[in-house]
């Protein structure tokens, strides 16, 4: 179908390219005129060049968030997939209790993060935390997960997993709908057993739906924000400082404006590279 | 007129009654009080909304911070107000007696819940094992060993147990000799006191197992450094007097308050908040909270919000009539952060000792208390970025 004007489209597009411009394009062009400034708000914005981003290079800060941001993404998109994938293939199968059981892992995704910080936190407390009585009962050592630094990360993702793990099963149970039952039938028939059938039939088959997920909690996890304001606003020792939360505290704990926006259009550049790269590896399987 | 505040739990229930009996005491100004999250989120909220030009005629902001917001123009300077040169406050507490170096400063700000960091004991503890509350650095150091026990299940009652906080450690520099700011002006962080007050902490840690660093950030260390004290999980803490009261009647042990322990010297700086009108308020309003603030510093409030917290009073007169009333002697834990302020400490009046508190030494005491960083380099990197331009 062609527009009977060349104008036609961008009318039809006017709203939502309105919308992105306001609250999306004008803000991240703001943000890179004010990364060149040290402003607190309060006093006149001065400008200094690329302090503020030399100042986040030096002594590794930057370099520190951005590996903890991207580990963190990395365990939250490889567990919520394996578990997702994993419980998707399991409760793929007709009857009350496998849709009561689908619909139990899907309602972690519909509580507010919020909600579920406070929980995780409550839970994983290293006095009275649920988690450490158990462990404490089967004889075990005291444990404080959120405490202590090096677990304290692994902690938080594994909330995240929890917590995303639903949405990535529905996702993954529609890809399996979508696979015609004749092919495993075939495969059946040609003497691949369940794990063969899986392996050559439904994992590649799933390869497009795997895809959208891991972009999806890519995307989710990068922006995490509301676990660590809630449960370690940071800590123990920044080991838990994700990208976002600390463009949050800069800005608002610092009241440094010019840093929380030389992080923000670090953060805005980072994005735009794994947007674009995962754009041209889908245009070249397309073409492929 | 809308006063913003940050506190929760039992302060908050003292201070809504106290705003509510100021609205029922007279029918010219009705303040509404609103919450606004702890001290830095309430300072975080009040700095924007300061920007944006709908911050609240009233609030009170913690005290490291007032320099700062003096320097950018945003405070009402409160000298030519009715009463204010009467208020017959404290010295130690009031503007100039709080800061070095504030005596030719507008007033700008009047003392709220004011403290300074003391130390709790579980007094059956302490009985128990037979010891006296210590009153050096080294006696601490082997009360808080005397007082950790471990069981074979691995759990452990620790001797001692303190926020790792820029509070703490500005008690522990000065008790070390050192001050944040030399007399010529030159910032410091203490010198050498500034790290060998971390270092002690690192020992206690470390070496000496005897102390367990708090979990969580900010209020919330200090929250559950209160919890395992009230659980009987640490034998001593240091805390701030603020929470004698709520520590008295929860706790179900005797709870013994008694100063901190000197180093070479003894020393202590002053915490808490103060009250500030927001210049660019209107007139009316200002005059409102004025209202409001005067009244809260009569002897009458200034003694209930005392005695109802553990806040020291801020006026002279509130604690001569606490003293002839017998308080004091009944109530022996609620004079042990008023007596310290023999040895109080001034803070430097410096824009920059919030930015000093918050982004230079906070984070750099936690890293280097449960890293084992080494503390000269952890605070020749502070002084370093302390001395940079903000």
């Amino acid at each position: 179908m062609n527009p009977r004007a060349r104008w036609h489209p961008w009318a039809m597009l006017g709203p939502s390219l309105a919308v992105l411009f306001v609250f999306f394009l004008l803000p991240m062009g703001v943000a890179a005129v004010e990364s060149v400034f040290a402003w607190d708000l309060l006093t006149p914005p001065r400008f200094v060049g690329l302090d503020n981003y030399r100042s986040l290079m030096a002594r590794g800060e930057l370099p520190a968030l951005l590996i903890r941001t991207t580990g963190y993404s990395l365990m939250v998109v490889a567990g919520t997939m394996a578990l997702g994938l994993v419980l998707a293939v399991l409760l793929h199968r007709p009857g009350r209790f496998f849709a009561f059981v689908r619909a139990s892992v899907f309602s972690a995704y519909v509580v507010s993060w919020v909600a579920v910080a406070l929980l995780w936190m409550w839970m994983l407390d290293g006095n009275a935390g649920i988690a450490g009585r158990i462990v404490r009962a089967l004889g075990g050592p005291p444990m404080a997960l959120l405490g202590d630094r090096r677990t304290a990360l692994p902690a938080l993702a594994a909330i995240g997993v929890w917590k995303l793990t639903g949405y990535s099963m529905v996702v993954f149970l529609s890809g399996l709908e979508s696979i015609p039952p004749l092919l495993l039938e075939a495969a059946a028939l040609d003497g691949a057993g369940p794990f063969a059938r899986f392996r050559h039939v439904t994992l590649p088959l799933l390869g497009p739906t795997a895809a959208f997920v891991a972009t999806t909690s890519l995307a989710t996890s990068f922006q995490a924000f509301d676990v660590v304001r809630i449960i370690t606003q940071g800590g123990p020792a920044r080991a838990t400082e994700l990208l976002v939360y600390a463009i949050y505290e800069e800005i608002f704990m610092n009241l440094r404006v010019g840093r929380a926006s030389a992080l923000t259009v670090v953060f805005f550049a980072m994005l735009f590279a794994v947007g674009l790269a995962s754009l041209c590896l889908r245009r070249a399987r397309t073409v492929s | 007129m809308t006063f913003w505040f940050a506190y929760g739990g039992r302060v908050r229930t003292v201070l809504l009654d106290l705003v509510e009996k100021f609205n029922a005491a007279q029918s010219q100004v009705t303040v509404r009080p609103v919450f606004q999250g702890d001290y830095f989120e309430a300072l975080a909220k009040l700095r924007t909304a300061l920007v944006a030009g709908v911050a609240p005629a009233l609030s009170h902001v913690v005290l490291e911070v007032v320099p700062y917001l003096a320097r950018a123009g945003v405070l009402e300077p409160l000298d030519d107000y009715e009463g204010a040169r009467k208020l017959s406050l404290v010295p130690a507490l009031a503007q100039p007696g709080s800061f070095a170096g504030a005596e030719r400063e507008p007033l700008v700000s009047i003392p709220f819940n004011r403290s300074t960091p003391i130390a709790f004991l579980n007094a059956r503890t302490f009985e128990d094992v037979g010891i006296a509350p210590p009153t050096s650095w080294d006696e601490l150091a082997a009360t808080a060993a005397r007082l950790t026990r471990r069981d074979p299940t691995g759990e452990v009652r620790w001797g001692f147990e303190v926020p790792i906080s820029w509070w703490y450690w500005v008690a522990m520099v000065g008790q070390a000799g050192g001050r944040l700011v030399e007399p010529s002006g030159r910032v410091t962080l203490g010198g050498d006191a500034g790290e060998k007050a971390l270092a002690f902490w690192q020992r206690l840690v470390h070496r000496d197992r005897v102390m367990r660093p708090p979990p969580g950030r900010d209020y919330q260390a200090w929250q559950s450094t209160n919890e395992s004290f009230l659980q009987g999980r640490i034998a001593m803490m240091w805390s701030s007097t603020a929470f004698v009261r709520y520590l008295e009647d929860t706790a179900r042990f005797p709870v013994l308050a008694a100063p901190l322990p000197g180093d070479v010297r003894r020393s202590v700086p002053t915490g808490g908040s103060a009250f500030v009108l927001v210049r660019s308020a209107p007139d009316e309003e200002k005059r409102a909270a004025w209202d409001f603030v005067h009244w809260m510093c009569e002897t009458e409030q200034t003694i209930e919000w005392s005695t109802r917290t553990g806040y020291m009073p801020v006026t002279t007169a509130a604690a001569a009539e606490l003293s002839s009333r017998g308080w004091y002697a009944r109530h022996p834990n609620d004079r042990v952060a008023f007596d310290q302020l023999a040895v109080a400490d001034p803070w430097p009046w410096s824009p920059d000792l919030f930015r000093w508190e918050r982004e230079v030494v906070e984070p750099r005491l936690e890293e280097a208390v449960l890293t084992g960083r080494d503390v000269r380099q952890t605070m020749d990197e502070a002084r370093e970025d302390a001395a940079r331009p903000a």
